[in-house]
């Protein structure tokens, strides 16, 4: 009965070797996978795995894991002593998994992005900022570290969470796709908060405004934190039939989309800020807008088409007053940017005819930040007339009029968009002339035009008697554009003197366009300069030229 | 890459003007493969803020400053590459030890691998950190602290470093010590700038000195030059063999000379001029036929120069 083979030994030899051979393969897989994780760590941002390394020996961090696991630990124990024996029947899963969410919620919306707000502000602090901005490090590289290391933190405290998530799972009321969007959104929405909060970190960078930000953003993730769980919990217990529902994942898609555009302007906001002085920081901020505003229209023309009738036109409406101000509060940034083209830019200009056609609008500098906000509102503005004098009067005959009120509405407001920007670059360019003003004064100074021009009007009118001016939209408050453009949003017929205020906002525009205009020539006739010679030659000797191979054996000789 | 006959760093006529203040008015000058440059001023000269633009931490107001021929405004990344530099501050982070310290600026600055590996390695046994590896960085000494930032500067090998006051608060050992750790460095090829106001050491390891006064460039040249510019009064000494009393006539009757003392046959007198002038007259006492068996003058120290081309004036 022994079980020899003649030829090769024992079986049991036989199983032996087959079980080296099989430990040998483990083992070489094994460090096949370690050398690739190891070169993967070696290429890994270093500021991601410098702040790897200090978050876990730091006490704050530790601190806060070890709560966060003590908090699923009583919650877990209190709910299900209070839930009792009903357990097996009732559908206690909703509270359970509510429970859980704000344990994960209050680090996710307040401690990480705060974490990464106070990483950036700290570097600043500490002089350490300096040190890293002289390295090898891109600004992006920096920004990726940053918002890397911000969803380790993240994913741990997830991972810590995760296993009680899980447990909610068996208990009734609770289905796995209400558990994965709310997390997809609690993550994504965590993302985006320590986003916003690098970018704040790279705006503030003396005292006085990091103490106003730090404020300011603590008390932005504190709302945002009871919004996550009002919006939470309203997901939770109808989570089953609003999933079921189309026009929820449309909603879903449409608020990706301007998620990750101004994910995207967040970021190349914050690369922007800590770049050199002498780098391109405005161009890509123009893609990122472009973009944004390529994706709303896309949205809104969909939204249009898909339901038709009535919303064309509130369609149309909405997209002038949102693009309107967004545009307005674009070129209030635009315009306050340095008109000087540093050498370095100007390497890098488009070179051909039609690449300077084209892309010198996205060139730096305040003119073609005016001309480029001008310039892309213009396009909103032509496109929703377009639309609006293309809709087929209906038979109630209540479209024309209608019709006439929001193009009305496009065309002021394209107006008062141009002529206070306008107006706000050139009182910039004056004050230049006398002192410095960085961007966030050039952003105030347009603040301060729009308000006086609201102001003033309106506070003589409430000193005066009121008998002597006729109620809101009258032509003596021309500068005011909210109470001049208020009558065309409520009403659908256009007011009598609509005509006359077009007018009188057209030309103001146009004059204040320009008197704009020279100075915006000036900054658009840059030419593409040539590379340095020392430049050259480094590039020759890093990139020699490739020398053909032969192509046969010819050629050797 | 790197030509030897092209300076390393080359400021050139380099202005930054801070609203009324010139902090940096119109400086420049060049430094080389091998040297070891030393910039002198007095507080609020100019002199860490000409340092921090060749650091590209800040802008000139105009005029350029270069590192191995790239401009610092222009093309900031291709300087950071070369240059190293050490401000007058550490910037050390909590929870980091020295390797760590040490591996993560070897990363910043691109090393990948056992490149890494070995700098880390190398730079640690150079500033004799090698033993503090896992040391964190919150408890070490100012010396040791200066070391760390020493290395953090030379990590990536750079062509050029720029020290700011990098003996500030270190004890007379560790002074030393950096003293000859830069003199390695220049000797290994590096152009190295370096501020301090412990001149006798500056005096020690510099080639070239520059003096700065109120943003403005007042002398730049070796110490031997400026001094010879410097000496236009100093202090001679000479002996003889006889002819005491006769020469003390003659010297009496000799421009430029006064103030002789003679105690036995050693002179002590002060003479106006500098080496040319002290060496006419040694020929002309010897001519005259005096039997002289010792001539000296003190040579002034970089203190003395220091003294003498500033005003002590601060803005």
């Amino acid at each position: 009965m022994s079980p020899t083979d003649p030829r090769t030994g024992t079986r049991d030899s036989v199983s032996q070797s087959y079980l080296t051979a099989s430990l040998l393969a483990l083992w070489l897989t094994w460090r096949k996978i370690e050398r690739q994780l190891e070169r993967i760590a070696d290429r890994a941002n270093p500021i991601l795995v410098k702040e790897t390394r200090q978050a876990l020996k730091s006490r704050q961090f530790i601190s806060t894991f070890l709560l966060i696991l003590a908090a699923c630990w009583i919650a877990s124990l209190g709910g299900m002593a209070i839930i009792g024996p009903q357990i097996y029947y009732a559908a206690a899963g909703s509270e359970m998994l509510l429970a859980y969410y704000a344990i994960l919620a209050f680090p996710l919306t307040i401690i990480v992005p705060y974490s990464a707000y106070r990483s950036l502000a700290t570097e600043q602090e500490e002089n350490t900022y300096e040190l890293l901005s002289i390295t090898a490090l891109s600004p992006s590289q920096i920004v990726n570290g940053k918002l890397g290391s911000a969803m380790v933190q993240m994913l741990i405290y997830l991972s810590a969470v995760s296993p009680c998530i899980a447990f909610t799972l068996l208990l009734r009321g609770v289905e796995p796709l209400t558990v994965a969007v709310l997390l997809l959104h609690t993550v994504l929405g965590s993302m985006g908060l320590s986003m916003l909060a690098i970018l704040a970190g790279a705006v503030s960078r003396v005292n006085y405004s990091q103490i106003l930000v730090s404020v300011g953003l603590v008390l932005i993730l504190t709302w945002t934190f009871g919004l996550a769980m009002a919006s939470a919990a309203t997901f939770v217990y109808e989570g089953y039939s609003t999933l079921r529902e189309r026009s929820f994942w449309i909603a879903n898609l449409a608020v990706l989309t301007f998620y990750f555009t101004t994910f995207a302007l967040a970021y190349t906001a914050a690369t922007a800020r800590l770049s050199f002085a002498s780098a391109n920081r405005s161009t890509p901020l123009r893609w990122a807008m472009l973009i944004q505003q390529a994706c709303f229209l896309g949205w809104m023309a969909a939204l249009a088409s898909a339901e038709g009738g009535a919303s064309i036109l509130a369609t149309v409406f909405a997209s002038g007053f949102i693009l309107g101000i967004y545009w307005y509060l674009m070129g209030t940034l635009l315009t306050g940017e340095w008109p000087h083209l540093s050498q370095r830019v100007q390497r890098t200009l488009p070179q051909s005819t039609l690449g300077r056609m084209l892309f010198t609008w996205f060139n730096p500098g305040a003119g073609t930040g005016y001309l480029f906000s001008v310039a892309n509102l213009t396009a909103v503005v032509a496109a929703g007339l377009i639309v609006l004098f293309s809709i087929k009067p209906s038979a109630a005959a209540r479209w024309p009029v209608f019709n006439e009120s929001a193009a009305y509405f496009l065309v002021i407001g394209w107006g008062y968009v141009v002529a206070f920007l306008g107006l706000g670059r050139l009182l910039i360019n004056i004050t230049r002339r006398f002192t410095y003003l960085p961007l966030a004064g050039c952003f105030l100074l347009h603040l301060v035009l729009l308000m006086m021009a609201s102001g003033l009007p309106l506070a003589a009118r409430l000193m005066v008697s009121r008998r002597q001016f006729s109620s809101t939209g009258s032509v003596l408050e021309i500068t005011n554009p909210f109470l001049t453009l208020e009558p065309y949003t409520s009403s659908s017929a256009a007011p009598t003197n609509a005509p006359l205020t077009t007018i009188m906002v057209l030309t103001a525009a146009l004059v204040v366009l320009l008197l704009n205009l020279r100075s915006v020539v000036r900054e658009l006739q840059h030419h593409r300069i040539a590379l340095p010679e020392r430049v050259v030659e480094e590039e020759a000797a890093l990139h020699p030229p490739q020398i053909p191979a032969p192509s046969n054996p010819w050629e050797h000789q | 890459m790197i030509q030897p006959r092209r300076p390393l760093i080359e400021l050139r006529q380099l202005r930054r003007y801070f609203g009324e203040t010139r902090a940096v008015d119109d400086v420049s000058f060049e430094v080389h493969s091998g040297e070891v440059f030393g910039y002198i001023g007095p507080n609020g000269a100019g002199k860490t803020t000409s340092m921090r633009i060749l650091a590209t931490l800040d802008e000139p107001t105009s005029g350029d400053a270069l590192v191995d021929g790239f401009s610092v405004v222009e093309d900031p990344d291709r300087v950071r590459t070369r240059l190293g530099f050490m401000p007058d501050y550490f910037g050390t982070y909590r929870n980091v030890n020295v390797r760590d310290y040490l591996d993560f600026f070897a990363r910043s600055y691109g090393l990948h691998g056992r490149r890494r590996l070995r700098a880390i390695d190398y730079v640690m046994r150079f500033t004799l950190l090698d033993q503090l590896a896992d040391k964190p960085i919150d408890g070490l000494s100012k010396g040791m602290k200066g070391r760390l930032c020493l290395g953090r500067t030379m990590i990536h090998d750079p062509a050029v470093m720029v020290l700011d006051e990098p003996a500030a608060g270190l004890d007379p050992r560790a002074r030393i010590e950096l003293r000859e750790m830069i003199a390695q460095l220049a000797a290994n090829g590096k152009a190295i700038l370096i501020s301090s106001h412990i001149l006798t050491e500056l005096a020690e390891i510099c080639n070239k000195i520059a003096i700065l006064e109120k943003g403005r460039l007042l002398t730049v040249g070796s110490i031997a030059e400026i001094s010879a510019q410097a000496e236009i009064v100093c202090q001679v000494h000479l002996s003889l063999l006889t002819g005491t009393d006769r020469l003390q006539r003659w010297l009496e009757n000799c421009d430029g000379v006064r103030d002789v003392s003679v105690v036995d046959t050693h002179f002590s007198l002060t003479h106006e001029g500098g080496p040319n002038e002290q060496a006419l007259l040694l020929r002309q006492i010897v001519e005259a036929g005096f039997e002289v068996v010792e001539f000296s003058s003190k040579t002034k120290s970089l203190e003395d120069i220091f003294l003498h081309v500033t005003e002590g004036r601060v803005q």
